[in-house]
C-alpha cells in the first residue's frame, strides 16, 4: 500500500483571536475568548457526514488559545498532484467536489477556503474536501486574526469585503481553470494577485482574459467547450450570474463519462467507524501534539523570550508576544500504533453477535476510570455497544444489563438515551415546541447560564448558552405544571454536554429523566416533596451509617441545610461533568431510590470529618464541598442500595404505580414520616428477608405477649424494661446483645416488631444511637404480620433462654 | 476581511391560502424574516401556526414555502451587496488601494506562506543550546562556571563597597579635621572646596568600579555564551561526550551552610465551585528583594540549578514586587545576567517603550499636572532575569505608598487591579508560580498594626482568590505556586494568625486519612 494510504487522519492547527486588553461584553462579563467560540461552533462540522467531505474527528483547544483540528484524510491534495489530468478525470473530480459543495450550501455551510491543496484524491480517484469548514468555525474568519483562502482563489467580491456562498462558486471555477490550463498567477505576491483579480471586473470573459494572461489562450481554446462553459459560467463577476453548484451538478453529470468502482469496504479493523479508529488510537497513546510538533506545526518558543514589558492598567500590554503565524500546512497520522496495539485480536472479535456468550475481559474488575482508558477493553466495549445501540429499541434490556458494568464514554449520549427510553421522532417533537418566545422566566435563565459548569468549554461559549436557554424554555413550556427551580440548568447541563449537537434527543432525555427522578420537585410549591425527600435520605443515613446520623442529628446538622441541592439537581450543581457522567452512568441503570443512597455516600465519605465537626464546621464543610471519590461513592451507594429492602427507601411522591397491595404498603402520613428515624419495611420485604434469613427480629413486646405467640426466630427485648438513656446494647441483657452483636456481625437486618408504632420508633432510634446498622421498623407491627403471614408465628423455645 | 459585518435586513414573507368556506376568499398572512435567518425555518413555521391558529394541513406547505422564501432571499441579499460593491468598485467609488494594502498586509503578517523568510532568532537558538545543555549531563559544569562568574562578581562587588568605605572612612576624617579646625586655620571656602572634592573622588570611584564590573560582566557574558555555543556543537556531534571542558577548572563542591530558619507554611488549596482546581499557598515571612537576590550567599551552585532547569521552560517562577512611578532598579546586588539584557538596560528599553502608550493613555485620563508620560498606580513593568534566586520574571507594580499605608483600600485599589493583570500575565505567559507581597508593602512600619495586617491580608487573599480563578479560565499555563511574602520582621504571632486566616478564605485540602479497610 502506497505509504500515504495508510495514514487516516490528519491535523492542522492555527491560533484563535485574542481580545485586546480589558473588554467586557455587553451583559458585563468578559468576553468568551475566541478559542471557545470556535470550539462551539465547530461541535457541529463533528456531525456532517457526506462520502466527498472529509470527516471532522476532533477539535481540540489547546493552550494560549491554540485550536487544533482533527479530521479524516485520503490520497493526496490536488496540489501534490504532479501530473496533468485528463479531462475525464477532471470532470469526475469537479462532479465529485461540485457534490460536496452543493451539500455544504445546502447546510448553509460556505467554504470559503476552498483550495487546491485541500481538496484531496486517492488512488481510485475518489475525492474528498478537507477542513471545509474552516469559515464556518471562525464565525465567518472573526474569531480568527489571519485571513481565510489564498489570494488567488479570492473572487473580486470577496476581495471588496463581501462575499457569500456564491463567492464559492468562483474559486471552483478557478480551481477548474487551473487544471485545464496549469497553475494561475504562480510566484506573484498577493498584492498583485488580488489586483488583477479585480480588474477582471472590466473583462467580459473573465476566464479568457485569465487565460489570455498567463499566454494561454490556446490552451484555454483547447478545452472541450462542455467544460469551456462550465469554466466561464463560474467565472461570472456578479455573484447573481454565476451557476450554482445544483446547475454545475446537473451539467457535470450530463458529461461525465468515468464510473469509480466500488471499493470492497475493508473488513477487520480498517472497517471500524474512523471515529472509534481515532478514539482507540488516542487510548493507544497516540498523540496529536507530538506529531504537530515534529512537522514544525507547533512551535515551542521559550515563553521568557515572549514576556510583555510593561501592562497598564487597563489591561493593555506592551510588547511582547506577537502572533504566531498562520501555517497551513497539515501533520497526517499513521494509525500503526493501533494496528500493532490490537494486531492478536481475532478477525471474528470484530463482528461480536449478540446471543453469543461473551468472555470477560481482565480489565472488568479494574475501576472504571482505569477502564475507560484500556484500549483492548473499550475496543470490545464500542464494538459490543455498537451493535446492541444497533438494534435498539429492540435490545433496550440488554443495553441495559451492559450499562451496569460500565458504559463506554465514547457512546454515552446514546446509552444514556437508550436507559432513558427516547424513542420516536424527537426532531419533530422538539421543533414543535415555541423556544423562542420571551417568557417571564427569561431574566433568571439568563442569569443563571452564564454561571452554570463554565468550567466545561463547550458549555462557557455562546454556542453553549444559546442550546441551554432553548433547552430549558422549551422544558418549562412542554410541562406547564413545572416552575424554573434554580438548579434545573444544572440538571440540564448534562444531557447538553453529551448530546451538544443533538439538541432534541438532550430534550427527549431530559424530558424522561424529570419523571423518572424528579417526580413534581419542580412544582412551585415542592416543599412536601423536598421534605419527603429529605426526610427518606435522613432514614436511609441512619439504616447505613448510625453513628453519623447520631452525631449529626445531635449538632442539629439536618439535611435541609445541605441536601437540598444535591438531590433537586441529581448532585449535578455539586459535581464537575466527568463526576456527573460516571454518577447518573449508575443512576440510570438502578433506579431513582439510588441518589438517597448516594447522598449517604457522600457523608460516608467525609465521616471521619463529620464526626469531628460542630455545627458550623459542617456548614462551613458543605459550602465548598470537599473533593469526593466519585467511583467509590458510586460503588458504595449501588451495594447500600442493593442490600437495602426496596420497601425502606419507598417514597409518595414518585412516578410509580400506587401500591395496592396491604403487604407492599408502607405509606404513612408525612408529619409521620419526618418524626421518625427509621424506615418502614413493608410484609413482603420482611418475609423475603425471613426466608433468606437475612434478618433479626427484635420483639418489644411484653413478655407475656411474647410467650403467647411470636414470629420465630425473634428475641424479645420488651420496651417497658429499656433504658433509653443507655446507649449500650449491653445493658439490654446478655441473650439480646448477644443475638443482636452476631447479627450486626452477618451484617443482617435488624427489624423492630412491636404492637404499637410509637415504642417501635423510640426503640429504633434507641438502637441507632447505641450504633447499631441496618435497623428497620416493621410496617404495621406484629398484629399485621400475624393477619397476613400467620404462618411465620410460633411459640417461643423456652430452651433458647438457658 | 469581512471587518465590517453583514448587516441584516427584514423581509416579510406573504402566505395566502383560502378558507374552506369560500374559495375565492384568502387568508392572508405576513410575516417578517431576518435574513440571513440564523435559526431554523421549520422551527419558526410552528410558531407561525400556532400564533395565527392557522390549519395543521398547511404545514407542510408552509415549511416548503418558508424554506424556499429564506433562501432566496438569503441568496438575493448576499447578491445584491456583492453586486453593489462591485459596481462601486467599478465607478472607483471604493478606495480599492486601501483594500489591497489591507490584504496584502493581512497575508504578509499572518499566513506563513507570504510572510517574509524569517530565521529563528539568536535568542532562540541560545535558549534551545542552555535548556538542552543543562538537561544534559554538562549542567554540573555549567552551574560551577556560572557560580564562579558570581563569585567573581560577588568579590569585586565586596571589594568596591569596602574600597567606597575605606573612601568615605578617610573622607569624613578629613573633614572632621577640617571641621574642628574651622576658624583656626582653614576657612568656610576651603572646607567647601574639600566637600566638592571629596564628592568628585566618591563619584569618581564609584565609576571606576561600575565600569570595572561593566566590563567583567560584559567579558563573563561573552566567554560564557560562546563557550555554550561550543558545548552545544560538541554534544550534538556526539551525545557521549559531556562537555565537561569549561574554560575554568571544575571547581570542588561547596559544603551547604544551614539557610536562615525562616517562618514559613504550606497549604493545599481547591478552588472552584464543581471543578476544582488544586493550588499550592505558601505563607513565608521573607523579604522580597531576598526572594529576587542574586544569590543565597550560602547557597552555592546548586541554589541556582532550579531556576537554570525552568528558565526556558513554561514553567516561569515571577515574583511581584512594588515600585514607584520611575522606572528604575531596585537595588539587586546581582551576578551577571547571562541571558538577557543587563537590568539598567531593559529598564531603559521599558521606559522608552511605556512613553508613548502611557502618555496617550494618561492625556485621555486629563492627566492633569501629574506626570504626562509616566506610568501610573496599577501599572506593571516587567524585567526578566536568569541571576535570580527564585525568579525569572520580576512584574514590578507602580503603587502610591502613602495610600496603601492606609487601612481600607477596598478591591478596586489600583494595586489590587494592578494585582490581577499581573495574575492574568502570569498565566497567558507561562509562570506558573509567582510571589506577592501579601501585604502589599515590604517592610513593616508602625501604622501596621496587627488588625492593619489581618485586614489587609485578608483583602489580598480574597481579591487573588477571585483573580487565579478567573485566570485560569483564560486557557493558560494554571497557576501551581502562590508565595504569600510577608515582612521578614513579622512577629511569629501574627505569622501565625495569617496562617490561620488561610484556611477560612480558600478550602484547604484535608489531611490524608487512612481508612480502616473493611474485612
Amino acid at each position: 500500500m502506497h505509504e500515504d494510504e495508510s495514514c487516516k487522519f490528519a491535523a492542522c492547527t492555527f491560533f484563535a483571536k485574542n481580545h485586546p486588553g480589558e473588554s467586557c461584553g455587553s451583559n458585563g462579563l468578559p468576553l468568551t475568548p475566541s478559542s471557545i467560540t470556535i470550539l462551539g461552533r465547530s461541535q457541529r462540522l463533528l456531525t456532517i457526514e457526506h462520502t466527498n467531505l472529509c470527516t471532522y474527528l476532533d477539535i481540540i483547544r489547546g493552550k494560549h488559545e491554540r485550536i487544533i483540528v482533527v479530521a479524516e484524510v485520503i490520497g493526496k491534495s490536488l496540489a501534490e498532484y504532479s501530473s496533468k489530468f485528463s479531462y475525464e478525470e477532471i470532470i469526475n473530480i469537479s462532479l465529485q467536489v461540485t457534490n460536496a459543495m452543493m451539500f455544504l450550501h445546502k447546510q448553509e455551510i460556505t467554504h470559503r477556503t476552498l483550495s487546491d491543496d485541500n481538496i484531496l484524491l486517492d488512488s481510485s480517484g475518489r475525492v474528498k474536501l478537507f477542513n471545509y469548514g474552516m469559515y464556518y468555525m471562525t464565525n465567518e474568519g472573526n474569531e480568527v486574526p489571519f485571513p481565510l483562502g489564498l489570494p488567488r482563489y479570492l473572487s473580486p467580491e470577496t476581495i471588496l469585503n463581501g462575499g457569500g456562498p456564491a463567492a464559492d462558486v468562483w474559486t471552483f471555477g478557478i480551481i477548474l481553470l487551473e487544471l485545464c490550463i496549469g497553475k494561475l498567477w504562480k510566484n506573484i505576491k498577493p498584492g498583485p494577485t488580488l489586483r488583477r483579480i479585480l480588474t477582471l471586473v472590466h473583462a467580459n470573459n473573465p476566464a479568457e482574459r485569465i487565460a489570455r494572461e498567463h499566454d494561454c489562450l490556446e490552451a484555454y481554446k483547447e478545452i472541450p467547450e462542455t467544460v469551456r462553459n462550465l469554466i466561464e459560467k463560474c467565472l461570472k463577476i456578479y455573484p447573481s450570474e454565476r451557476a450554482t453548484f445544483e446547475e454545475l451538478i446537473e451539467d457535470l453529470s450530463k458529461i461525465n463519462s468515468k464510473t469509480l468502482e466500488d471499493i470492497k469496504q475493508p473488513r477487520g479493523l480498517m472497517g471500524c467507524k474512523l471515529q472509534y479508529l481515532y478514539y482507540w488510537w488516542q487510548l493507544t497513546g497516540g498523540d496529536i501534539q507530538a506529531e504537530l510538533k515534529k512537522n514544525g506545526l507547533i512551535k515551542n518558543s521559550p515563553p521568557i523570550l515572549s514576556m510583555p514589558i510593561a501592562i497598564l492598567l487597563d489591561g493593555g500590554t506592551i510588547g511582547g508576544k506577537t502572533g504566531a503565524l498562520f501555517d497551513r500546512r497539515i501533520a497526517k497520522y499513521s494509525l500503526d500504533l493501533l494496528k500493532n496495539r490490537l494486531s492478536h485480536i481475532p478477525p471474528q472479535d470484530f463482528y461480536p453477535l449478540m446471543h453469543e456468550r461473551r468472555k470477560d475481559y481482565d480489565a472488568v474488575a479494574l475501576p472504571k476510570i482505569i477502564r475507560e482508558r484500556d484500549t483492548e477493553y473499550q475496543f470490545y466495549r464500542l464494538l459490543w455497544f455498537q451493535r446492541l445501540l444497533h438494534g435498539y429499541p429492540y435490545t433496550t434490556q440488554y443495553i441495559r444489563t451492559e450499562a451496569e458494568i460500565d458504559i463506554p464514554p465514547l457512546e454515552r449520549g446514546d446509552v444514556w438515551a437508550a436507559l432513558l427510553g427516547v424513542v420516536g421522532d424527537i426532531e419533530d417533537q422538539y421543533e414543535r415546541i415555541d423556544k423562542e418566545t420571551p417568557t417571564p422566566t427569561d431574566r433568571q435563565i439568563d442569569v443563571d447560564i452564564p454561571r452554570c459548569h463554565q468550567y466545561c468549554w463547550l458549555l462557557c461559549g455562546s454556542a453553549g448558552h444559546r442550546t441551554l436557554k432553548r433547552l430549558l424554555k422549551a422544558w418549562l413550556l412542554t410541562n406547564p405544571q413545572y416552575v424554573y427551580w434554580q438548579g434545573l440548568d444544572s440538571l440540564t447541563a448534562p444531557f447538553l454536554y453529551l448530546n451538544f449537537c443533538n439538541e432534541a434527543r438532550a430534550f427527549a432525555c431530559l424530558s424522561a429523566f424529570v419523571p423518572k427522578f424528579l417526580h413534581k420537585f419542580f412544582l412551585k410549591d415542592n416543599s412536601a416533596v423536598i421534605k419527603e425527600y429529605l426526610a427518606k435520605f435522613w432514614q436511609m443515613t441512619a439504616f447505613h451509617e448510625p453513628e453519623l446520623a447520631t452525631h449529626l442529628h445531635d449538632i442539629n446538622f439536618v439535611p435541609e441545610l445541605f441536601a437540598i441541592p444535591w438531590f433537586l439537581t441529581m448532585f449535578s450543581h455539586v459535581f464537575p461533568l466527568h463526576k456527573i457522567v460516571h454518577l447518573w452512568d449508575a443512576l440510570l441503570v438502578e433506579g431513582p431510590s439510588l441518589p438517597l443512597f448516594m447522598g449517604v455516600g457522600i457523608l460516608r465519605q467525609l465521616r471521619d470529618t463529620l464526626l469531628d465537626s460542630g455545627f458550623n464546621e459542617c456548614i462551613l464543610l458543605f459550602s465548598d464541598l470537599p473533593e469526593i471519590d466519585i467511583g467509590e461513592c458510586v460503588k458504595e451507594s449501588i451495594d447500600m442500595c442493593r442490600i437495602s429492602p426496596r420497601s425502606i427507601s419507598y417514597r409518595r411522591f414518585t412516578n410509580e404505580p400506587e401500591m395496592k397491595d396491604p403487604m407492599d404498603i408502607v405509606e404513612v402520613p408525612l408529619d409521620v414520616l419526618l418524626s421518625e428515624t427509621c424506615s418502614r419495611i413493608s410484609l413482603a420485604d420482611f418475609f423475603s428477608l425471613t426466608c433468606q434469613d437475612k434478618c433479626c427480629v427484635v420483639d418489644i413486646r411484653s413478655n407475656l405477649l411474647y410467650e403467647k405467640s411470636c414470629i420465630e426466630g425473634s428475641i424479645n427485648v420488651p420496651y417497658s424494661g429499656v433504658h433509653l438513656g443507655q446507649h449500650e446494647l449491653k445493658s439490654l441483657g446478655a441473650h439480646p446483645n448477644k443475638v443482636l452483636t452476631e447479627a450486626i456481625r452477618q451484617k443482617k437486618i435488624i427489624v423492630v416488631a412491636s404492637a404499637e408504632d410509637e415504642t417501635a420508633q423510640l426503640f429504633s432510634d434507641y438502637l441507632v444511637k447505641c450504633g447499631v446498622s441496618r435497623v428497620c421498623v416493621l410496617h404495621g407491627g406484629v398484629s399485621a404480620l400475624h393477619t397476613h403471614v400467620p404462618s411465620l408465628f410460633g411459640v417461643p423455645k423456652k430452651t433458647a433462654h438457658k | 476581511m469581512t471587518s465590517e459585518t453583514l448587516q441584516n435586513t427584514s423581509k416579510t414573507f406573504e402566505f395566502s391560502f383560502p378558507t374552506c368556506t369560500n374559495e375565492e376568499l384568502l387568508y392572508k398572512l405576513e410575516v417578517p424574516v431576518q435574513i440571513p435567518y440564523d435559526g431554523s425555518t421549520r422551527e419558526l413555521v410552528q410558531r407561525v401556526l400556532k400564533m395565527f391558529h392557522i390549519p395543521v394541513y398547511l404545514e407542510d406547505e408552509l415549511n416548503e414555502k418558508l424554506a424556499d422564501f429564506v433562501s432566496k432571499e438569503t441568496k438575493n441579499f448576499h447578491n445584491e451587496r456583492d453586486a453593489k460593491l462591485i459596481d462601486q468598485f467599478k465607478n472607483n467609488e471604493l478606495d480599492v488601494e486601501c483594500v489591497i494594502k489591507n490584504w496584502e498586509k493581512q497575508f504578509k503578517e499572518n499566513v506563513v506562506d507570504f510572510a517574509e523568510q524569517k530565521g529563528t532568532s539568536d535568542e532562540e537558538v541560545f535558549a534551545a543550546a542552555y535548556h538542552k545543555l543543562v538537561h544534559s549531563p554538562a549542567l554540573e559544569t555549567i552551574m560551577q562556571v556560572e557560580s564562579s562568574y558570581a563569585k567573581t562578581v560577588m568579590n569585586m562587588l565586596k571589594n568596591r563597597d569596602e574600597d567606597i568605605q575605606k573612601l568615605t572612612q578617610k573622607q569624613t576624617e578629613e573633614m572632621e579635621e577640617k571641621m574642628r579646625l574651622l576658624n583656626v586655620s582653614t576657612t568656610e571656602e576651603e572646607i567647601n572646596a574639600l566637600a566638592a572634592q571629596h564628592f568628585e573622588q566618591q563619584s569618581l570611584a564609584a565609576g571606576r568600579w561600575d565600569s570595572q564590573l561593566d566590563a567583567l560582566r560584559h567579558t563573563q557574558r561573552a566567554t560564557h555564551r560562546a563557550w555554550l555555543m561550543t558545548a552545544i556543537n560538541e554534544y550534538q556531534t556526539d551525545e557521549r561526550v559531556t562537555p565537561s571542558t569549561s574554560p575554568l577548572s571544575a571547581l570542588p563542591p561547596e559544603p551547604l551552610a544551614p539557610l536562615a530558619p525562616r517562618l514559613e507554611e504550606s497549604f493545599t488549596i481547591h478552588l472552584g465551585s464543581q471543578l476544582k482546581q488544586t493550588h499550592n499557598i505558601r505563607l513565608v515571612a521573607v523579604d522580597m528583594m531576598d526572594l529576587c537576590s542574586g544569590d543565597r550567599a550560602d547557597g552555592g551552585a546548586w541554589s541556582r540549578v532550579q531556576p537554570a532547569l525552568a528558565l526556558y521552560s513554561s514553567e516561569l517562577s515571577g515574583a511581584v514586587l512594588c515600585a514607584d512611578a520611575r522606572v528604575r532598579s531596585p537595588q539587586l546586588r546581582a551576578a551577571t545576567e547571562h541571558h538577557f539584557a543587563d537590568l539598567d538596560a531593559q529598564l531603559r528599553r521599558i521606559a522608552e517603550a511605556v512613553e508613548e502608550p502611557a502618555g496617550r493613555r494618561n492625556a485621555q485620563r486629563e492627566g492633569g499636572a501629574r506626570a504626562r508620560r509616566a506610568l501610573q498606580p496599577g501599572d506593571v513593568f516587567v524585567t526578566r532575569h536568569s541571576n535570580l534566586a527564585e525568579a525569572h520574571v520580576v512584574f514590578h507594580l507602580v503603587v502610591d505608598d502613602d495610600s496603601l499605608k492606609s487601612g481600607d483600600i477596598t478591591s478596586r485599589h489600583p494595586a489590587i487591579l494592578g494585582l490581577r493583570n499581573i495574575l492574568k500575565a502570569a498565566c497567558c505567559n507561562d509562570v506558573t508560580s509567582i510571589a506577592i507581597p501579601l501585604l502589599l508593602r515590604h517592610e513593616l512600619t508602625e501604622e501596621m498594626t496587627a488588625a492593619w495586617c489581618m485586614r489587609r491580608a485578608e483583602l489580598v487573599l480574597k481579591c487573588v482568590k477571585g483573580f487565579v480563578l478567573e485566570a485560569s479560565g483564560g486557557g493558560g499555563a494554571a497557576l501551581r505556586t502562590l508565595t504569600a511574602a510577608l515582612p521578614a520582621a513579622i512577629s511569629p504571632a501574627l505569622f501565625a494568625a495569617l496562617g490561620a486566616l488561610l484556611p477560612t478564605i480558600f478550602r484547604v485540602s484535608g489531611p490524608v486519612r487512612a481508612r480502616p479497610q473493611p474485612e
